[in-house]
């Protein structure tokens, strides 16, 4: 059984790096003195996506529907945060690197071409839905009915058998 | 019976020996003059007498003790020192506290003395402070021994066993607290280890879940204030970017000089908000069911309306980044290099302008749709209570 205190500390590391998340994505094309620091605060960036990452299949691997056996009855009720976090994780990737690539040289110049802009709404919308997501299935994991035995497990299991 | 007559030790504890090291450099004055007055003094000696020599002298009478203690003047000097800082301390808060209690224990067993033996009373729980100390830690359990003992003996042995069956029964129990002794009340210590045991009980009552609940309702506050200060961010946006650009955009190239300092932070400003918005929005359908969020778009929902106007608000304020960023690193077109073509400024900045006052109008909206009703949050209903029909018990507990 998850211990209230265990989940309220991960809860909170979860979203401290849903915040630096976001205040990466909000504040990076304002923090550009040098490329570096948009560099390190990028590299910050994707490293907490994936320790969220890292972090939410922990949890899915607590929870006693996973200790069951049931991983597809997991993956069905959180394949949109799964799906969702991925192709963030892909998009932040490839525009931090395109954007450094242009901005290495000279960190103030204007770079942005038609392809560049679109991946990076891409990125940003991306960003919102990822945040969305994550925090609900975060907040979610909290149920106590995802780590015990019960009867709405089965029928969840019938359903999703079905 | 047998643990009292194991008392004697207590007659001398050494904690409060320590402590008077400390103290007499203050107080000693006052206490002389106290013992000097004969009654006083006579009285306090024996008190001090009965309490320190119970053990050994437990089966004499007490008139003994009273020659005793003018033959042995020196240790009852000794001892009488100390107990008036003890009195000091700890028990003129005892007095004030609990007049009638003591008179209750002792009263029985000292009558037949004279007056100095009223004191009396005040000592001996004084000399019991450590083993009420000692009960204090299992109050439970001592209690029902302590009235037992107090019914039996008084009585039967008035005179003789004055200490034995007297400290038990009373009401004050002494807490050290900072290096003094303080009465508190029995009963209000067992209320409060009862009230220890019942939180230790309610505990297991805070579980994830309403970790959970909180976090969400946390983040909802958040979101409602980020929905009126991006409101209130976005028109006033609007307003200072038609000031600047005066009548008609006749004077565009004032805009860009002032505003170009502006134009980042405050796209960057926009992106925050709007995104702490959105989720928010979203949560407040409970957007990740889609098949319920559809079909709250089309019945018109105000929640469902803003979430969509918060995202297309979103996605326009981000297909202008190319834009704020031409504003930011702009330089007059007579400077070399610069990204202002001559007669560009018009053809760049109409749409950016058009955008940004959408953006405001959908953020206006929005924000108006969601403060209709801002108690509303479907996903915590769908999330926090589901199956209710299920679980009756735990559904009542979340939806309360």
């Amino acid at each position: 059984m998850l211990q209230t205190s265990n989940y309220s500390l991960v809860l909170s590391l979860q979203f401290l790096l849903l915040s630096y998340d976001l205040f990466v994505n909000s504040f990076s094309e304002l923090l550009r003195m040098a490329p570096v620091i948009q560099l390190v605060l990028f590299i910050i960036q994707d490293i907490a996506i994936l320790f969220n990452i890292i972090i939410i299949f922990l949890m899915f691997f607590n929870t006693f529907v996973f200790q069951a056996g049931l991983v597809n009855l997991l993956f069905h009720k959180f394949k949109g945060t799964i799906i969702l976090t991925a192709v963030y994780f892909a998009l932040s990737i490839s525009l931090h690197v395109w954007v450094m690539n242009l901005r290495w040289k000279n960190s103030n110049c204007f770079v942005w071409t038609d392809g560049l802009q679109t991946l990076f709404v891409f990125q940003r919308l991306a960003a919102v839905l990822y945040c969305y997501f994550y925090k609900r299935t975060a907040v979610r994991l909290g149920d106590p009915r995802f780590y015990q035995d019960s009867l709405w497990l089965r029928m969840e299991f019938m359903q999703v058998r079905r | 019976m047998g643990k009292k007559q194991v008392r004697p030790p207590r007659a001398l504890p050494p904690v409060p020996s320590a402590i008077q090291d400390d103290i007499p450099l203050s107080r000693p004055k006052k206490k002389k003059p106290r013992t000097k007055t004969p009654l006083a003094s006579a009285s306090s000696e024996g008190l001090v007498q009965t309490a320190v020599h119970r053990p050994p002298e437990g089966s004499e009478p007490p008139t003994k003790d009273s020659i005793e203690h003018q033959e042995a003047p020196v240790q009852r000097r000794q001892k009488k020192t100390r107990l008036p800082l003890e009195l000091e301390t700890t028990l003129t808060q005892k007095k004030t506290a609990s007049p009638s209690l003591l008179p209750n224990e002792n009263g029985i067993n000292v009558e037949p003395d004279e007056e100095p033996v009223i004191q009396k009373p005040r000592r001996k729980t004084k000399k019991t402070q450590p083993a009420e100390l000692h009960y204090a830690n299992e109050l439970g359990v001592e209690d029902e021994d302590i009235i037992t003992d107090e019914q039996s003996s008084p009585e039967q042995q008035s005179v003789f066993t004055a200490p034995t069956g007297i400290s038990q029964p009373v009401g004050k129990v002494f807490v050290e607290k900072s290096r003094r002794f303080q009465a508190a009340d029995r009963a209000e210590l067992i209320k409060t280890t009862e009230k220890i045991d019942v939180s230790m009980d309610m505990k297991p009552s805070w579980t994830t879940r309403d970790v959970a609940l909180s976090v969400h309702r946390a983040f909802r506050m958040i979101g409602v204030f980020s929905h009126g200060f991006l409101a209130g961010c976005a028109v006033w946006n609007i307003v200072v970017i038609y000031v600047l650009a005066g009548d008609e955009l006749s004077d565009l190239s004032n805009l860009l000089q002032q505003y170009k300092t502006l134009a980042y932070p405050f796209q960057s400003l926009l992106y925050l908000l709007l995104a702490l918005s959105t989720v928010s929005a979203f949560d407040r359908i409970d957007f990740a069911k889609t098949s319920v969020a559809i079909r709250n778009f089309l019945a018109l929902d105000p929640r469902a309306l803003a979430s969509f106007l918060y995202f297309t608000a979103l996605v326009l304020s981000l297909s202008q980044q190319m834009t704020s960023d031409r504003i930011h690193l702009y330089t007059p077109s007579s400077v070399n290099g610069s990204l202002w073509a001559e007669g560009i400024e018009e053809q760049v900045l109409q749409p950016w302008i058009v955008v940004n006052l959408v953006v405001a109008v959908l953020v206006g909206l929005s924000w108006l749709f969601l403060s209709y009703r801002p108690g509303m949050d479907l996903s915590e209903e769908l999330m926090f209570s589901s199956d209710v029909e299920e679980y009756p018990d735990k559904g009542i507990k979340v939806s309360s």
